[in-house]
């Protein structure tokens, strides 16, 4: 058997804190972050999902046509994330990506500011309201972001990419730090 | 991020958020003549004007959009969900 073991870590544990007054980078915990994916001709899933995460207090965001992560900054028990497949079922099915994707907060006067350097969404607040979530390249790398307040936003991101987006960003907000 | 196309469910996007497949050809049946089959995989018109194509929102919502284009001026006529162009097709 091989000697190798891999050391569990969080995927940004190793990189230093970016802050200033006008910009602040910060790594989310790595809690749980569910993909529902719903089945062809659905409708109301979003009213379905929200009364299944209300209770527990998870955050549903949009992905594209039929598709939503529920996000959470706690880890779900296995037990509770086996009851929540189960109740989505048949309507929808969930995936557990609570490993699979990273979440970066970015905040701050200058935070919209950076993040055009690397998206050419419009991040003006009047067309990207607080919870609106959008699909988008940031760079070179795919990356869910949406704005969690007036001057906050949370990117998803898989978890291969979470380094290099980490040091994009780093480097977007140079100016600013 | 020159040219910029609709995705009917994003918005405007820069191209390179895209994967661009080729010509929205009508598909034959499945037992159709083999001329015929072999048209739709091989042969291509090359047009100078409007085009019908597949575009995939590859980096955004990930669907696959037909995008009526002109190739001489990038001016892109109509942009929708491939999956409703076959919808509304069957049904006509």
């Amino acid at each position: 058997m091989s000697e190798f073991r891999p050391t569990l870590r969080p995927a940004l544990a190793t990189k230093q804190a970016v802050a200033s007054a006008a910009l602040k980078l910060s790594p989310l915990p790595e809690g749980t972050i569910v993909h529902v994916l719903a089945r062809p001709g659905e409708q109301d899933v979003v009213s379905f999902l929200g009364s299944l995460a209300k209770p527990a207090a998870h955050a549903v965001r949009p992905v594209s046509p039929g598709q939503w992560f529920i996000v959470h900054e706690e880890p779900m028990p296995h037990k509770e994330m086996k009851s929540l497949f189960a109740a989505l079922e048949p309507r929808a099915t969930g995936v557990d990506q609570s490993h699979g994707r990273v979440r970066i907060r970015i905040e701050g006067k200058m935070a919209s500011r950076a993040l055009s350097k690397g998206t050419a969404v419009d991040l003006d607040p009047s067309a990207f309201p607080v919870g609106q979530s959008a699909v988008t390249l940031i760079g070179h790398i795919a990356a869910h972001v949406t704005r969690v307040g007036p001057e906050a936003f949370e990117i998803i991101v898989l978890r291969g990419f979470a380094e290099s987006l980490w040091d994009d960003l780093a480097r977007m907000s140079l100016e600013f730090t | 991020m020159a040219s910029l196309v609709p995705c009917p469910h994003c918005g405007q996007r820069p191209k390179e958020e895209f994967t661009i497949k080729g010509a929205a050809l009508a598909r034959p049946a499945a037992d159709a003549d083999a001329v015929d089959w072999f048209d739709y995989v091989y042969l291509r018109d090359n047009p100078r004007g409007a085009y019908e194509e597949y575009w995939h929102h590859t980096s955004g919502c990930r669907r696959w959009i037909v995008v009526t284009r002109d190739t001489v001026t990038h001016e892109v006529a109509a942009s929708r969900d491939a999956a409703d162009r076959a919808r509304s097709e069957a049904r006509t």
